[in-house]
């Protein structure tokens, strides 16, 4: 599996395993091309390591999340979160970006959320329609077909809605919604929010020798039969079999190699093992380490032909850097007390979410803030873990006894969470940088983040707040946990939603760009990036399903110009 | 399958409900038998990281008055819920480098002792039932406690919540709530239609 000395030359070589790794070693070794692909954490087998069906109290602590586990003991990210031991991170003065890593074949696919929404004909234009950002160089009906192709891959269950800039895709049939999503639902219609099937990247039926979704609801667990997507199930095992893929693990990449005519050669790595440098040689290079990473991997690249780093000619690699707004309410349904009891576990996620629904107020000046967002929904009888029940005194007003046993059973599932994610526009402020001084336990200098909201984000953090308590006293609920003005309206911290994107962002101009429509370095012209990196704005709609589309057009991309001997 | 099976996937009851699934079978029973592991593993009797005998006693007494033996299920110290707290406390300390969250617990059972001795002339767990109650029912409310109450009404809401917490994540816990998922169905149904029916009605059709 893992052949350490491989003097040929490679046809791509390719850094990261994750959503924009795996579909370009799927679509390039499946179009024959020979492939090298360096992932800096251990091998991943979901089939033999995922904690499928465990019980918390089996676990340290019932499962609760820490600095090494932060979404629970059996979450899938063996190694990795927003700590990595001995591969840290500085953050100027001022800034609190969060920045999280996934050391595992598959990276942070193993553990996602599985949420998979195109981003629409607006998103790619939101500088034209606003003025705000920028505009992409490519349109939705470039990406279109490889949404298509992406969805049919990776199976993604939705509904056709026909909404405003929400675009339908190719989707396996939804499940059907459990009783508290049912109840949020019908509040929503009082207040005309949309409330519609969600979208994930989850089997409701098998396709492509893949088992459907067993409903264990612990897609985050990773899934032992690859009923969810997930790189090494999906992208990565179906490469292998081709014989054109070799995966590399324990390959922490510290640089691009540059020849004398300023393309790439191949990247330098270090091997874990043992601390050793390792060069791999290739006609193409591919970066798909993750957003930062990608980018730190170019900004470490100095030679005398690229002082300030591979494809940076324009200074603008690590520019740009955005996440996603997150702000969160709770609140309690009294609707759902004392219900007989039924298994509301579902899919690993919500069965509805709310599309954002103020195109038309935004586009007619009617907001405070410029980009929207979407709602994400939980809630009934959940997994009982640490922290089950909590904060009942805000319920029952308090007690103790049997009294409070009886009424503890009845509140149990009636509680209900909202979460919305939304668009971030992209500014001067918020960028990452080689940190002068510090290195990690490798050897290689590490980033350094600056990172700021502005108004639109703050602004659009407080709609959210307002709407989710909309949406519970219309659903005739109490709010249990809310954030004001004096918290900013919860407004999560950089890099706190883990949807970095924008570091080595496309355009059609070499000067305020580092890669081109196709996602190839202005600078080097056998260089690709099929991360999250090349993304130019970052809507609400989260970013995987994207990079999984927009790499595979790289990836076509790829395969055509090496044919026509365009990348030597 | 029923709900004081919180094991959840015997062998036989998954291939009934999903039919032919060989990997889902594997890792069903993968799970079940770690899961069982886990279980009958012989472990040595719980020595407390964080409490000292005293406390320790405490904290058994307080628990079972939170979380009392019913009809339904045992009681919060039979469930191990001090064992859980202990461990939680320890697991804080350790977590967000700050022991807050102990302290503020071992405060509170301080308090609780030095009240009962000053009003009873006996600590908290030697006290009589109604002594015990007469205390609690001055914290466990906490819009009807005195102000000046305030930190021993901050106090027992955080350790109801870990009595509440450790017990109905405990296997006795989820099967008395019940919670019935943590398994495989072979069809989904969404909510359960008769459930609907009550919810449709609350909602006023």
């Amino acid at each position: 599996m893992q052949v350490k000395s491989s003097p040929k030359p490679y046809d791509v070589v390719i850094v990261g395993s994750g959503a924009g790794g795996g579909v370009a070693a799927h679509v390039l070794s499946l179009a024959g091309a020979k492939i090298c692909m360096l992932e800096a954490g251990g091998w991943y087998d979901a089939a033999k390591q995922s904690d499928m069906f465990k019980w918390p109290y089996n676990a340290p602590h019932r499962a609760a999340g820490s600095r090494e586990k932060p979404f629970g003991y059996y979450d899938a990210t063996l190694l990795g979160g927003w700590e990595v031991p001995g591969e840290p991170y500085t953050q100027a003065p001022g800034s609190k970006f969060m920045w999280y890593r996934a050391r595992m074949l598959g990276g942070r696919t193993n553990h996602y959320g599985r949420i998979s929404l195109r981003m629409g004909p607006y998103d790619f234009k939101p500088y034209s329609r606003d003025g705000k950002g920028f505009d992409w160089p490519i349109t939705y009906d470039d990406l279109a077909p490889y949404y298509d192709k992406a969805e049919e891959l990776i199976g993604v269950f939705g509904s056709a809605e026909g909404l405003e800039n929400t675009p339908d895709g190719k989707f396996l049939p939804p499940p059907a919604p459990r009783g508290y999503e049912r109840v949020i639902q019908r509040a929503c219609q009082h207040l005309h929010i949309p409330c519609v099937p969600s979208r994930l990247a989850i089997l409701t039926k098998s396709i492509h020798n893949r088992a459907a979704c067993h409903y264990c609801g612990e897609c985050g667990r990773a899934c032992a039969v690859n009923a969810n997507f997930s790189s090494p199930g999906v992208h990565i095992a179906p490469a292998m079999k081709t014989g054109n893929l070799e995966v590399r693990t324990g390959a922490m990449v510290s640089s691009v190699v540059l020849g004398p005519d300023g393309k790439a050669r191949g990247v330098s790595y270090i091997d874990k093992k043992d601390r050793s440098e390792q060069t791999v040689y290739a006609k193409v290079v591919v970066l798909a380490a993750s957003c930062c990473e990608t980018a730190r991997i170019l900004l470490n690249s100095k030679s005398s032909g690229a002082p300030d780093g591979v494809a940076n000619s324009s200074g603008l690699v690590g520019r740009y850097l955005m996440d996603t707004v997150g702000s969160a309410v709770s609140g309690y349904l009294p609707v759902l007390e004392d219900l007989p009891p039924q298994n509301e576990d579902g899919v690993g996620g919500m069965h509805l979410y709310m599309p954002w629904w103020n195109y038309q107020a935004q586009k007619a000046g009617k907001m405070p803030f410029a980009r929207g967002y979407h709602i994400e929904i939980g809630g009934g009888r959940s997994l009982p873990g640490a922290g089950t029940l909590s904060g009942s005194e805000r319920i029952l007003g308090g007690g103790y006894g049997v009294e409070l046993k009886r009424n503890l059973r009845k509140i149990y599932g009636a509680n209900v969470h909202f979460a919305g994610r939304g668009e971030m526009i992209p500014n001067e402020k918020s960028y990452c940088e080689i940190d002068p001084n510090a290195v990690d336990q490798w050897g290689i200098p590490v980033l350094r983040f600056h990172f700021e909201w502005s108004q639109d984000e703050i602004l659009q953090a407080k709609h959210m707040q307002e709407t989710f308590q909309e949406i519970i006293a219309a659903a005739g609920g109490k709010v249990l946990s809310s954030a004001g003005a004096a918290e900013n309206w919860g407004i999560s911290r950089g890099g706190e939603i883990i949807h970095e994107v924008g570091a080595t962002r496309m355009g059609d101009d070499a000067k305020t760009s580092v890669l081109n429509g196709y996602c190839q370095a202005w600078d080097c012209k056998n260089l690709f990036v099929t991360d999250a990196a090349p993304f130019i704005s970052n809507a609400d709609k989260n970013p995987t399903l994207t990079i999984t589309a927009l790499g595979w057009r790289t990836s076509d991309y790829i395969i055509d110009q090496m044919k026509k001997g365009n990348l030597r | 399958m029923s709900a004081n099976e919180p094991q959840g996937v015997s062998r036989r009851a998954l291939i009934q409900a999903i039919g032919s699934a060989p990997a889902l079978a594997a890792a069903a029973t993968a799970a079940t038998e770690a899961n069982a592991a886990e279980q009958s593993a012989a472990k040595p009797p719980y020595r407390p990281k964080v409490f000292d005998a005293h406390q320790w006693h405490t904290v058994a007494v307080l628990c079972d008055l939170i979380l009392p033996a019913d009809e339904r299920s045992v009681s919060a110290s039979k469930a191990g819920v001090p064992e859980f707290i202990d461990d939680w406390l320890d697991f804080r300390k350790r977590e967000d480098g700050t022991d807050m969250l102990a302290s503020q617990i071992m405060g509170g059972l301080s308090w609780l002792d030095q009240e009962s001795t000053r009003q009873f002339g006996k600590d908290f767990a030697a006290a009589a039932p109604a002594q015990q109650k007469q205390l609690l029912d001055r914290i466990a409310w906490p819009e009807k406690a005195a102000a000046e109450d305030h930190r021993w009404v901050a106090f027992f809401n955080r350790f109801r919540d870990l009595t509440v917490s450790g017990f109905f994540s405990s296997e006795a816990g989820v099967a008395d709530l019940p919670y019935l998922g943590n398994k495989a169905v072979g069809e989904w149904k969404g909510c359960d239609p008769a459930v609907w029916a009550i919810l449709e009605q609350r909602l006023g059709g």
